[in-house]
């Protein structure tokens, strides 16, 4: 933040705080270190051997998708849009129910024992079909994860009331990504599961402590009662929310059934149970957490927005609230701010520190498995079968720990140089969808629909990639450039309601399962691929 | 006021639900970890074991 604002700022972030932080960090390295000696074959290195047990599997699933970054984006929709946005984290739990109780998609995959997704994709269509799901997987997955760093290093700096105009964002970036990839590059996926009950532990304590102090701070009824005067009923009915709508209610469902049946993520937790039964029981417990995840962040958001609005007005203009203007020669910066300031105002020492613990716990956890995921897939399914020899597991594991470290320091640069418009989320969502649109489609049509075919699969595969139309530095462009085509009156406003991200989203997943379908009726698999569903082979 | 209602009752049983799965979390997962490197260290002294 600018310095003006973290003077305004008052953080109570002291050297205990630090101290608190730089313990924990140590643990988890300390951890990946021990962790080390039992990372010596691929299905350790991956999948931590297939040796975890529910709880495990709920705590390392938990831990993974109640990342920083998801913490933020939360933040900052709670923040602009109220409790309106809560159903967001309503869906995804609802939705992560559903498929623990009927095992959908994460059942079946864990029957057939693959490692990865694309692995499963060579099986049922094919290794051209393997080798472009593993390319378009890694492309899309380690777009999203571009922001991660950054945005986790923004909640550093606002929480300690560091100045992001100098040093102080590319050095927490630089801290945190070392610490992630020594850890992550040592131990493998034994290694993350392990911190990621650490981190588990830690994060939940720490989010049930600010989420109670929070509420002590502002009173129930009062933060309901402040949303209700300075948003009105579009603070709560996400309907008739100007910041969603039913398109967007709509979009965020599908995130939801993506996000736990589909991402790769949450598939490889599924993957590395013990038995398919545990990964129905894992979903089943983890849907509590998948919908938490979303709806405390966003309430933390809330309580900020309360906190600006009556608390601590000064602070208003730097986020575009209220009625005061900014002191001339400021600048106003992002909402994702809001929340890390309001911690680091209410929270008391210790507690701060505990709090930054769990959210850089939260942050690691993340970042070890998507960078885990991404890098196993480039070598299981892009470079191991594109060689004509076959890969030893020391050479995979080699391959995978380099390629480690060269995804850390893509998302260093991209989190420094790009410069998109979107809310994080619908950043994220959309970045999402390049692969997942094709993985939804494959995933489906493979295990319960005897004619999907190779060619359907392959199409549909690059008909996901559509979903790159979402991303706000492409999609502003196009929809302004359909608007004068149609010589409609070309404003951002315009443009905005035209191509909306959830609008594209939904318009790519549907585009792609059209695709699927329609090539595999067109060209079908001659003669039939018999298919590797379990589910289908009892029929 | 009926979407108020049921922001209250969902954000109330979140956090109810969340401190429960917290709890249960530790507890039971402390156990899988110790089970798991019971596991990786016996494939690690006997590589017959490992799959």
């Amino acid at each position: 933040m600018n310095d003006a604002l973290a003077t305004a700022a008052q953080t109570n972030f002291t050297g205990w705080d630090w101290g608190i932080v730089v313990v924990y960090l140590l643990v988890s390295l300390g951890i990946g270190l021990y962790v080390k000696r039992y990372a010596t074959t691929m299905t350790s290195y991956i999948a931590a051997g297939r040796g975890v047990g529910v709880w495990l599997g709920v705590a390392t699933m938990s831990g993974t998708e109640m990342g920083l970054i998801t913490v933020m984006y939360n933040a900052e929709k709670g923040f602009k849009g109220g409790f309106a946005a809560f159903h967001i984290g309503v869906l995804a739990g609802l939705v992560t129910l559903g498929v623990g109780l009927s095992g959908f998609i994460v059942g079946p995959l864990r029957d057939l024992g693959v490692l990865t997704i694309p692995e499963y994709y060579e099986r049922r269509f094919g290794r051209k079909t393997r080798v472009l799901g593993g390319i378009v997987l890694a492309l899309g997955g380690i777009l999203n994860m571009g922001l991660f760093l950054k945005v986790g290093s923004m909640f550093i700096v606002g929480v300690t009331g560091l100045s992001h105009a100098g040093w102080a964002l590319p050095l927490v970036m630089t801290a945190l990504l070392t610490l992630v990839l020594v850890y992550t590059v040592l131990g493998g996926m034994i290694s993350v599961v392990v911190t990621d009950y650490v981190q588990f532990v830690v994060l939940s304590c720490g989010m049930l402590l600010a989420t109670g102090m929070a509420i002590k701070q502002l009173g129930w009824d009062s933060i309901f009662s402040e949303v209700q005067s300075q948003m009105g009923m579009g603070g709560f009915d996400p309907l008739a929310s100007p910041a969603f709508g039913p398109e967007y209610v709509a979009w965020q469902a599908v995130l939801g059934l993506v996000g736990c049946a589909v991402w790769p993520t949450a598939i490889a937790r599924a993957l590395a149970m013990e038995s398919s039964t545990a990964v129905k029981r894992q979903f089943t417990w983890s849907s509590i957490a998948f919908a938490i995840r979303l709806i405390v962040p966003c309430f933390w958001g809330i309580c900020a927005f309360v906190f600006v609005t009556r608390m601590a007005p000064e602070l208003g203009p730097w986020f575009g609230v209220g009625d005061q203007s900014l002191p001339p020669g400021e600048e106003a910066v992002s909402p994702l701010f809001a929340m890390p300031i309001f911690m680091g105002r209410l929270l008391p020492v210790g507690v701060l520190g505990l709090v930054s613990a769990a959210m850089i716990a939260a942050f690691m956890s993340t970042h070890d498995s998507y960078l885990l995921c991404w890098s196993s897939v480039i070598v299981q399914d892009v470079i191991a079968p594109l060689r004509r020899e076959s890969l030893s597991i020391g050479s995979r594991v080699r391959l995978t720990r380099i390629l480690i470290v060269i995804i850390g320091c893509y998302i260093w640069a991209w989190g420094l140089f790009y410069e998109g418009g979107d809310d994080i989320w619908d950043y994220m969502a959309i970045t999402g969808a390049i692969y997942f649109t094709g993985a939804f489609a494959l995933l489906i049509g493979g295990l319960y629909w005897q004619r999907a075919s190779s060619s359907g699969a392959f199409c549909a595969l690059l008909a996901g990639c559509s979903a790159v139309l979402g991303l706000g530095p492409i999609r502003g462009p196009v929809a302004r450039w359909m608007l004068a085509a149609a010589g409609k009156p070309v404003t951002n406003e315009a443009a905005e309601t035209l191509l909306s991200s959830a609008r594209v989203g939904l318009f790519s997943v549907a585009f792609t399962l059209a695709v699927f379908v329609i090539v595999s009726l067109l060209l079908p698999d001659s003669p039939p691929k018999q298919t590797a569903s379990p589910a289908l082979n009892e029929e | 006021m009926v979407w108020i209602a049921i922001w209250k009752v969902v954000l109330l049983s979140s956090l109810a639900l969340f401190a429960l799965l917290t709890v249960v979390t530790t507890v039971r997962g402390a156990g899988d970890v110790r089970r798991l490197f019971q596991r990786l260290e016996e494939e690690r002294q006997d590589p017959e074991v490992r799959e």
